[in-house]
């Protein structure tokens, strides 16, 4: 007895070193970047004369509108995961699928979408038109940001918060249900307990992407009075070069965001105790039902209307002689084998990280390994950007030979939030579940990975994947400073096209981009479960 | 499995590189959407080629200002020959650096509002700001700031601190109304739909029809008129004048291939390259050579305003934070 | 008298048909055991309504309770585990047996009324997670109790349980079934289980019940 606690020590020990060694080298990545860019501006005397901007105003109004975000996020999120929890119709699983795509869809792609639906001459207005009302309705201003990012951010909370109500015991919900428990007794006693633990990182995520929210922001923010912390960041890269400046924001930025957050992820208590997906269903009936159906529908109109609007485009006369361009070719064969490359990376790092979070014990630990994750989605992609050209100049390592390395562990880094709060989770309630087997089998860190955890995770590393390629296939950040002609991405594309006139170019592209996000998210969980095999 | 590919990769470059050896590379960093398929990029490097024994190289950033921010980052170990593309509003910040050295070049026959003289930049075409509408929708359009302001119209225009048009618009306004440009943006403000990052979302949100009008070029109509053989759209003359852009070439001093870099800046200006131009980069070309007919459906503005660069260079950001305070 | 009529079901995906055909009076207990997958926890899914035949009847007292929604059918059901809210008290456990209010007198004295009957009379404020695996299962007999259904359902309700305490928790369950005259269904893979508790044996055999 005594060796099988010493063995099973030396598994989550060695769990608990390659979690600290990999959240240690991520942060000390992140310093040497800022190091880097604080040398440089040392050298570069400033270009402009750059006049502090209204940090305070800045921040206030990100930090009002980053919380509304994250409160209509979770709101919504809830409610969505509650219909679809009860009920069952044909195609659920697609429209879990589309949702969970929410949050890496390009924020640009959608919002023109959300334009096309409740613009001034969008769907809806059009529709009215027909029975002579006139549609006097504005999407810009805080009143759109919170519309889109609830949109985007919602439809993710909602299949992440499922996947909680879903995996809740089969017996537990046969008694509930022998004993008659009212649909809001069975929501406060059963649900929410389920949920309840999962809802602070996932707030804090989505809190995060609301506060950077850049292009949706400006686009949809009605003017410079709805504008982030970035916007400041961004200007003083760009207009003064006042490199000194831009790190000192950025460091405003992680500081205030990580006070922000922490909290949440300390007292984020892991009392998971959820069985493994239960295939029980108990639909309601009478007025819950009809409270269900009217979500789910409202739900589904609004997040796929603008949707099924981008992806009219394909329909357009200039498709084919975009498809075939050779340069999309290249794009789309680079845009796919980077975001496969990095989704690799991303499951592997988020695999390591979750493990050690498990095995460490205390709310300040498991808190301390997340917080590298959180780092990176907080500070702008055009000063990470800055930051690894710069370190690649100063290790004398060629442009075009490190690029891809930088998209590939960059957008590897910005998945990783997500893929922890995916993973970690499910892979919390295997070892609790199991804990007291897994250590009297004395199972080393490798075999408990691949005949116990391996096999029942294949449905969240399907997701994992396909959030991290869809991330990298979505996201231009990272890449501004490094795209050149030979080394182009399909986002890469769909901003060249519409920065030289060709919307329906762009149009194209951003739908191709949607197929493809829908594809990986439909297919990659479906695929992994069975690959994995064991689960029904 | 791995370390043969990437040792094989790494031959295929160094070969590459060893093949160009042979040939003097000229390296122009410039603007994305000049290096693009439909871009002016391709066609000069192509016609160029053909006499000069040489390559050309277009490094492309996405815009013109990370260009001359990558050419900073780098400093002498640059591997730029010329800088292409920026413009007049960012040029003294440019001179600045120290990294530029004189073209050299007789730019006296230039064809552009107002005349040109920098030793240093030759400009290339240039353009005018200009608030581009439907005419199918918009049946009266301002002839003025005053008059936009008085009108029922809705605009959208985009952000000064990341997009060269928005900065434009703060110039344009500064050279009209000067002490008074702050109150012209406060009531300017209720007519903004929204600010935008770039100019690209703003002209398709316009197109999309969520505003009246759209802040963008003089030329814009042209392209629809060309390309689309659309001819709804049209520029709003502004009676007192329209901001110009005008985008500049510049050779970079630690260039080993100055001479080459000289060559292509003149060639650029010649006639021969400049018909390339208003067709690909949408903007009017500075040789005396003949518009394409969709470029002459409207005629040209009468006044041409111009900030000296330098001025734009001690104050811009003043401005831009005075802009800000009108939108409080 | 508790009917199970020619019921025959299969799941969607599988091709093998089940078979449940026998009755039992008031106060009667019978034990169905049978290899794991044999279906034996498919017949409670059956009669507890989790799960619709394709074919035959259930009848209480000669009325059809197939036609009834789960929480309508007149039956408690008992788990190996999983049967307590673990984050609620030993009181409120019980209190989700009756719909009126938890807090009112007559409730409070119901609630510690069953209490008593399994033994745990000062239990009551207590979490539920606080509990041994037998306490859990007394304080789930104690809900049964208030609920008063007249079908009781047990699925390996003994097994986690150490030797004394499930004796215990079978003397208990023998009376109660007595007292209230349940029709009770144990499913056990323990003969001596069944046997202490006087039940009648039936086992899950080729995918059809049978008498031993």
């Amino acid at each position: 007895m005594l060796l099988n606690n010493k063995r099973k020590i030396l598994a989550n020990s060695k769990r608990k070193i390659f979690g600290i060694i990999i959240a240690l080298s991520i942060g000390a990545m992140i310093i040497a970047l800022f190091l880097a860019i604080l040398n440089v501006a040392n050298i570069i005397p400033l270009s402009a004369k750059s006049t502090s901007p209204d940090i305070i105003h800045l921040v206030i109004m990100s930090t009002i509108q980053a919380l509304l975000s994250t409160l209509l996020s979770l709101m919504v999120g809830i409610m969505l995961a509650w219909a679809l929890n009860r009920l069952e119709f044909f195609g659920r699983k697609i429209i879990i699928a589309l949702f969970a795509s929410a949050i890496v869809t390009p924020g640009i792609v959608i919002a023109l979408g959300l334009i096309d639906v409740w613009g001034r001459e969008g769907i809806i207005s059009d529709f009215l038109q027909i029975f002579g009302i006139d549609w006097d309705f504005s999407i810009f201003g805080l009143f759109g940001i919170l519309f889109a990012h609830t949109i985007l951010n919602g439809a993710f909370a909602a299949t992440i918060l499922l996947a909680r109500l879903d995996a809740i015991a089969a017996q537990k919900l046969k008694i509930a249900q022998s004993l008659a428990l009212s649909p809001l007794k069975r929501f406060l006693l059963l649900d929410l307990p389920a949920i309840k633990n999962t809802i602070p990182a996932l707030g804090a995520i989505i809190f995060l992407l609301a506060f950077t929210s850049f292009p949706i922001v400006l686009m949809l923010g009605g003017g410079p009075s709805n504008q982030t912390l970035e916007v400041a960041i961004y200007s003083a890269v760009r207009l003064s070069f006042d490199l000194k400046l831009a790190v000192q924001l950025s460091v405003v930025q992680l500081i205030l965001c990580l006070l922000i957050i922490m909290p949440a992820i300390i007292f984020n208590q892991d009392h998971i105790r959820a069985g493994i997906s239960s295939n029980h269903r108990w639909q309601e009936n009478g007025f819950s039902k009809f409270m269900q159906i009217t979500i789910l529908i409202v739900g589904i109109f609004v997040f796929m209307l603008p949707i099924i609007s981008i992806l009219l485009n394909l329909f357009s006369m200039e498709f084919f002689t975009l498809v075939l361009r050779p340069s999309f070719w290249r794009a789309t064969i680079t845009s796919l084998t980077l975001g496969a490359s990095s989704a690799i990376l991303t499951l592997f790092i988020a695999i390591i990280i979750s493990q050690a979070k498990i095995a460490l014990h205390g709310k300040i630990s498991k808190a301390l390994i997340a917080l590298p994750l959180y780092v990176y989605l907080i500070i702008p992609a055009l000063v990470l950007s800055l930051g690894f050209y710069i370190l690649a100049r100063q290790l004398q390592i060629s442009n075009s030979i490190i690029a891809p390395f930088v998209l590939i562990l960059g957008n590897a880094l910005l998945a990783l939030p997500f893929a922890v709060a995916v993973l970690a989770p499910s892979l919390e309630a295997i070892n609790k579940r199991y804990n007291k087997l897994l250590s009297s089998l004395n199972l080393s860190s490798l075999s408990r990975w691949r005949f116990v955890e391996w096999p029942l995770l294949g449905r969240e590393i399907g997701i994992v994947l396909a959030l991290a390629f869809s991330f990298s296939l979505g996201d231009l950040g990272i890449i501004s400073l490094f795209g050149t002609n030979e080394f182009t991405t399909l986002p890469w594309a769909m901003f060249q096209a519409s920065g030289a006139y060709r919307n329906n170019d762009a149009g194209i592209i951003g739908a191709i981009l949607l197929l493809i996000i829908f594809a990986v998210f439909l297919a990659l969980p479906v695929i992994f479960r069975k690959f994995s095999n064991v689960r029904s | 499995m791995f370390s043969k590919y990437f040792l094989s990769l790494i031959l295929v470059l160094l070969s590459f590189g060893a093949l160009a050896q042979e040939k003097p590379t000229l390296n122009i960093y410039t603007y994305d959407s000049f290096a693009a398929d439909w871009g002016p990029g391709p066609k000069l490097k192509e016609k160029f080629e053909q006499n000069c024994n040489c390559t050309i190289n277009l490094i492309a950033a996405s815009n013109s200002i990370s260009s001359l921010r990558k050419i900073q980052l780098e400093g002498e170990q640059t591997k730029a020959d010329i800088l292409l593309g920026i413009d007049t509003s960012i040029a003294a910040q440019a001179l600045e650096t120290g990294l530029f050295i004189k073209h050299e070049i007789d730019v006296s026959d230039i064809n552009i509002p107002n005349g040109w003289s920098s030793d240093y930049f030759v400009p290339f075409d240039y353009g005018y700001f200009a608030f581009v509408y439907n005419k199918e929708k918009l049946k009266n359009p301002p002839t003025s700031f005053d008059d936009l302001i008085k009108q029922d119209i809705k605009i959208i225009v985009q952000d000064p601190r990341s997009s060269t048009p928005g900065l434009g618009l703060v110039l344009w306004i500064k050279s009209i109304y000067k002490e008074q440009a702050k109150q012209v943006w406060s009531e300017l403000k209720p007519k903004i739909v929204t600010m935008t990052k770039g100019w690209s979302e703003s002209y398709n949100l316009f197109l999309k029809g969520e505003a009246d009008m759209v802040l963008s070029y003089t030329t814009s109509p042209a392209y629809h008129k060309i390309v689309e053989d659309d001819d709804r759209f049209e520029f709003a003359q502004f009676e007192k004048g329209h901001y110009l852009q005008i985008e500049v070439g510049v050779i970079v001093k630690s260039s080993k291939n100055q001479k080459l870099a000289k060559q292509f800046l003149v060639w650029l200006i010649s006639k021969e390259a400049q018909e390339i131009i208003p067709t690909t980069n949408w903007m009017y070309p500075v040789a005396n050579i003949e518009l394409p007919k969709g470029f002459m459906e409207q005629e040209k503005p009468k006044v041409a305003l111009l900030i000296d660069e330098k001025i734009v260079f001690e104050n811009s950001e003043a401005w831009i934070l005075e802009m800000l305070d009108a939108f409080k | 008298m508790l009917e199970v009529k020619n019921i025959c079901f299969h799941y969607e995906k599988q091709k093998q048909d089940y078979y449940y055909d026998f009755s039992l009076g008031e106060g009667e207990i019978i034990a169905i055991s049978g290899v794991s997958g044999a279906g034996k926890s498919t017949l409670l899914d059956l009669i507890a309504g989790f799960l619709m035949p394709n074919k035959g009847e259930i009848n209480l007292n000669g009325q059809d309770i197939l036609s009834l929604p789960p929480e309508r059918r007149p039956v408690s059901i008992l788990f190996q585990s999983d049967n307590l809210f673990e984050h609620l008290s030993v009181n409120k456990n019980i209190a989700l047996a009756s719909l009126g209010n938890e807090n009112s007198n007559e409730n409070q004295s119901a609630i510690s009324n069953a209490l008593k009957d399994v033994g745990l009379e000062n239990f009551g404020n207590q979490l539920a997670s606080n509990l041994s695996g037998g306490q859990k299962q007394r304080v789930a007999l104690a809900r049964t109790l208030l609920r008063n259904k007249s079908i009781l359902l047990l699925d390996e309700p003994f097994t986690g349980l150490d030797e004394k305490t499930a004796k215990d928790v079978q003397a208990l369950l023998k009376k109660l079934v007595k007292q209230h005259k349940w029709h009770t269904i144990i499913v056990t893979h323990n003969k001596h289980d069944a046997n202490v508790m006087g039940a009648k044996n039936y086992v899950m055999k080729d995918a059809v019940l049978q008498s031993e």
